[in-house]
């Protein structure tokens, strides 16, 4: 039942020329994967979306399900389920009727129908309000009606713009959870829209990182966090965000030294052992390079960069320290609670496998955990 | 994609051609005859080619009218002059007594508030001519028939509900917490009204007070009755020129530009804020 | 001496009651976020603070002096906005210089002043802007600013991070609390945000249903809570809760497993309780040993940590939390072991949702 959908160099170019959202999108969701689209508001991802529900036309490329060209195709013969950014239940029906209004086209027994929303609604914790109509809800469990009613058709792909933006706090963790395990359960094939990586690393195979129309990279959430391809995708991914310092580079044989631009002097020095004869070899012909290590890689110890404690903050399983190194704000991230007075001195270790090295010119990356890219 | 077609455009064109016709065909056709005499007005059939003259203009401002039944003294400058007078100083008192008012209707709930404010906008609901005789009654007996005061008091009839109701829109518009801020801020209840409520409210001020001015300009019942010939406006003082011997087409034409040359000025000057006020555009942050 | 108190403030329009029975003291110089969901009546209690409301009943007092009859621009207090409320028609340099005009001072002074909480802002190079020219992130600073400008004794902030996005809000968090240290004024924060009231309060006072149910520190909200409200609130994934009776030798029963936690919940053998236990001490091992066995739904990464979806044997479902980094992360469909670390489990009266105990490391 899962399909693999492809798409091939599309272009999308609205207003005679004026606005180029999508520029030669090329990527392929295999049978079963989960996709996420993620990016800012206007990077292009709700139109690939609604380019490939049939919404909008393709400029240039092609779409193709299972082999099968379909971009031409009117959205209803598509074989594709989707569930709305706003929901777009219909009023005069039911929770309940909204859900089931999906497999009227499937030709069910009253009985298959009823046993399947029942199971949806159990799943999204909307059983309490299945007989209620839509306006006399909270957004939170319209938007579990809406994405019921998109999950519970059978397709060959499935559609979720923003599916869980406005979902309850409280409710989020589990919902996700649930979500995932029945995406693959199911074997759908699945595509995610979301601007929240929390949502888009919760839940998808893979993501597709987009901005300015163009896809910057598409790869696992682990690999995008590990081996990003450029300095946006790096600062884009994770939270607390990437910490990125101009460096100049010096390598004398003996040792690779950073030394971090305006701070007064201070550099993260290394053996030289440290790192591979290649990148050393590729970081001769470089001086200025933007140097990124994640707030987790930042530990507070007894060696490395002198800096003066700003904030300290626990979060109940995690602790959040900010430090600054002559007016440069650096975050560090601990899974243990640490008391760090705040105007405090510390020193943070930055281990050579935690550099992230990018070109200071156009932000591609250079060398991830001291290995040439 | 542009999906303007030629046809489309011509159609387009056309159609508001056509309410442009519409509108302002009478005005240039009023336009014209102020520039005629008496007799190339009336001739049959009519004809848009004529000698311009500048006699219905002249008679108007030096006051004399020479008709063929005889020579007549018009007030029309007078009448102009009355009109500018009554409806500014109208507006202006309106927007003093209408402006703070607004603002307390928008403002604070408080006894019968809704009431009284829905009273004061059912005075436009009348026709004036229920009010007039009793009107007229009253103001013999108080000595204001005849005078300015009485007029622009009556004229409060037109203006208040006007800028009471435009204006409480706008003030009910602007966040309270910004005049909250404004307070906390250290600023007094009556600085907050002037510096914060009244300036953001302006747009709305502006075309609420161009409103009252325009229906206080073209008022006629009230100052026909409550009024005689030197305290007149225009309005009424065209009445002048329908005379023993005759309409006087060409001054009535030159009176009308006259008259309504202040009020189409002063609309085409505060346009922008007219359109942005009627349409109650709300006050952003 | 308490800088700020409040004495059963209630607060009702017309019927509707926002506020019962509020009382807090703030000293001079603390940071006290209250925090509850949204609708609870926040907004409403810091502008009675602000006099801009006035209280159905209670006294609210600052330095001792009662505020009744004190009008909301003589209270001394600097106040922001959840949606700014910038003076849209005054440039930013004029919306952060109105408290200082209207305590009549020098346009050196004023120009002086706006310089100083500018630059602490980071704003200096948008002075001139007007509010609508300004990002989402500058108007927010400038509300700021013009809150700290006269440097207040006290501080209202009313949700200030609800409105810019995620990254933003992440920097001010690590930024504010040094910008209010300098600001030496007591604070009242308000936000829906558990991590921003854990981050920068002194204490806590959560506010659900127009009461405070529990007025503490971070940490001892966050390890006592005081009913099971309150454990719901704080803590991404949300605490696991599960309805059981305690057994004789304190055991608890999940969907009918019999569990072992802490010999001390034997006191309350036989009594209906909701069992409460926090992702993160759900401890996760892959072995075969003995234990509660589960198998993992969905695997699901949240930031630097992993979130498990777990279902036991009977059917009873479980969120784990656990750093991405340890060496022993499940994958998807595999079974497990697991136990509870007691320190991070709790018991709340099934009927009051009052706190009953707390495990024991």
């Amino acid at each position: 039942m899962s399909s693999e959908l492809v798409l091939k160099n599309v272009d999308k170019i609205y207003g005679a020329g004026a606005v180029h959202a999508v520029k030669d999108l090329s990527f392929a969701v295999k049978p079963g994967e989960i996709t996420a689209l993620l990016g800012s508001s206007g990077c292009g991802k709700t139109s690939t979306l609604r380019m490939i529900a049939g919404f909008e036309t393709l400029t240039n490329g092609s779409i193709e399900l299972d082999g099968r060209p379909i971009h031409m195709l009117p959205p209803a013969q598509r074989g594709v389920a989707m569930a709305f950014e706003t929901y777009s239940l219909y009023p005069p029906l039911t929770i309940a009727e909204n859900i089931s209004f999906a497999l009227k086209a499937q030709k069910l027994g009253s009985q298959d129908v009823n046993k399947r929303v029942k199971d949806m609604a159990e799943l999204l914790e909307i059983g309490d309000v299945l007989n209620k109509y839509p306006s006399s809800v909270s957004g939170g469990q319209q938007q579990r009606a809406s994405l019921g009613r998109a999950l519970v058709r059978k397709a060959g792909l499935y559609l979720l713009d923003e599916p869980m933006g406005q979902l309850e706090p409280q409710l989020r963790a589990v919902l996700r959870g649930r979500i995932k395990h029945y995406l693959r359960e199911h074997d759908c094939t699945t595509i995610l829209v979301t601007h929240d990586q929390t949502e888009a690393n919760a839940l998808a195979d893979r993501i597709a990182v987009m901005e300015g129309g163009v896809l910057q990279q598409y790869a696992t959430p682990a690999e995008l966090k590990v081996r990003p391809a450029n300095l946006f995708v790096g600062t884009f991914i994770g939270e607390p965000p990437m910490n990125v310092f101009p460096v100049q580079v010096k390598d004398d044989g003996k040792t690779v030294d950073f030394a971090i631009e305006g701070s007064g002097g201070q550099s993260l020095s290394y053996a030289a052992a440290d790192f591979s004869q290649t990148l050393r070899n590729r970081l001769k012909g470089e001086t200025a390079l933007m140097l990124g290590v994640r707030p987790h890689a930042v530990r507070i110890g007894k060696q490395g960069l002198k800096a003066r404690v700003v904030t300290c903050q626990w979060l109940g399983d995690q602790t959040h320290i900010a430090s600054e190194i002559a007016g440069r704000t650096v975050v560090s991230v601990s899974h243990e609670q640490i008391a760090a007075k705040p105007a405090s001195e510390v020193f943070l270790g930055i281990e050579p496998g935690d550099l992230h090295i990018f070109s200071s010119g156009n932000g591609a990356a250079i060398a991830h955990g001291a290995q040439l890219v | 994609m542009d999906h303007t077609s030629n046809l489309e455009r011509i159609i387009r064109g056309g159609l508001i051609a056509l309410v442009l016709i519409f509108f302002l065909f009478p005005i240039f056709w009023i336009v014209l005859m102020s520039f005629q005499t008496n007799e190339t007005i009336l001739r049959i059939p009519p004809s848009i080619f004529f000698e311009p003259t500048l006699s219905n203009y002249s008679a108007l401002i030096t006051g004399k009218l020479k008709t063929t039944a005889g020579n007549l003294d018009l007030a029309f400058m007078k009448n102009l002059w009355n009109s500018v007078l009554l409806s500014t100083l109208s507006v202006a008192l309106s927007l003093i007594l209408g402006v703070p008012a607004a603002y307390a209707f928008a403002r604070f709930r408080f006894r019968l508030g809704e009431d009284i404010a829905f009273t004061l906008l059912s005075f436009r609901f009348a026709p004036p001519l229920l009010v007039l005789l009793p009107l007229s009654l009253y103001f013999k007996q108080l000595g204001l028939t005849n005078t300015y005061i009485g007029l622009i008091w009556v004229y409060q009839l037109i203006c208040l509900p006007l800028i009471l109701w435009i204006v409480r829109g706008y003030f009910e518009d602007i966040s309270p917490d910004i005049e909250h801020a404004y307070r906390i801020a250290g600023n007094s209840w009556w600085q907050t009204f002037r510096k914060i409520a009244v300036p953001l409210a302006m747009p709305g001020i502006a075309a609420a007070g161009l409103l009252a001015f325009i229906f206080a300009w073209n008022n006629f019942v009230f100052a026909l009755i409550l009024a005689s010939a030197d305290k007149q406006p225009v309005t009424v003082g065209a009445l002048a020129f329908v005379t023993a011997s005759g309409i006087q087409y060409g001054q009535i034409a030159a009176a009308i530009v006259l008259s309504i040359a202040p009020t189409l000025a002063l609309a085409l000057y505060a346009q922008r804020y007219l359109v942005e006020g009627l349409s109650l555009g709300a006050v952003k942050g | 001496m308490p800088h700020l108190e409040l004495a059963s403030i209630s607060k009702a329009f017309k019927t509707n009651k926002v506020l019962a029975d509020i009382s807090l003291t703030a000293d001079a110089g603390e940071i006290v976020v209250i925090f509850g969901p949204s609708g609870t009546g926040k907004t409403v209690l810091l502008r009675l603070i602000a006099g801009v409301e006035e209280p159905t009943s209670g006294t609210i007092s600052i330095d001792s002096q009662d505020m009744a009859d004190v009008a909301p621009e003589h209270r001394d207090v600097g106040m922001a906005f959840q949606n700014f409320a910038l003076f849209p028609h005054l440039n930013a340099f004029e919306n952060i210089a109105s408290p200082l005009r209207a305590r009549s001072q020098s346009d050196a002074q004023v120009k002086s002043g706006v310089g100083r909480v500018a630059k602490l802002l980071k704003i200096d190079h948008v002075l001139g802007h007007a509010p609508r020219q300004l990002s989402n992130g500058q108007k927010q600073r400038t509300a700021l600013a013009r809150a700290l400008a006269s440097s207040p004794k006290l501080l209202l902030l009313d949700d200030p991070l609800r409105n810019v996005d995620a990254k933003l809000r992440f920097e001010m968090r690590l930024e504010l609390p040094r910008l209010l240290r300098q600001a030496k004024s007591t604070v009242l924060y308000v936000t829906q945000d558990y991590k921003e009231a854990m981050a920068l309060a002194d204490r806590i006072a959560v506010l659900a249903e127009g009461r405070f149910i529990q007025i503490a520190t971070p940490a001892d909200i966050y390890r006592n809570p005081a009913t099971v409200g309150v454990a719901r609130l704080f803590g991404d994934p949300t605490i696991n809760l599960a309805e059981t009776t305690i057994g004789a030798d304190g055991s608890i029963e999940l969907a009918g497993e019999k569990v072992a936690i802490d010999k001390s919940y034997g006191i309350f053998a036989g009594k209906n309780v909701s069992f409460g236990v926090r992702p993160e001490a759900v401890e996760v091992m892959n072995g075969r040993g003995a234990g509660l066995k589960a198998q993992v739904m969905a695997v699901t990464p949240l930031n630097e940590r992993t979130v498990l979806l777990l279902q036991t044997k009977a059917g009873a479902e479980l969120l784990a939390s656990l750093p991405s980094s340890s060496a022993s992360i499940p994958k998807a469909e595999n079974e497990v072991t697991i136990a509870f670390n007691p320190a991070g489990t709790h018991l709340f009266d099934r009927e009051t949702g009052a706190a009953l105990a707390r495990g024991r490391a």
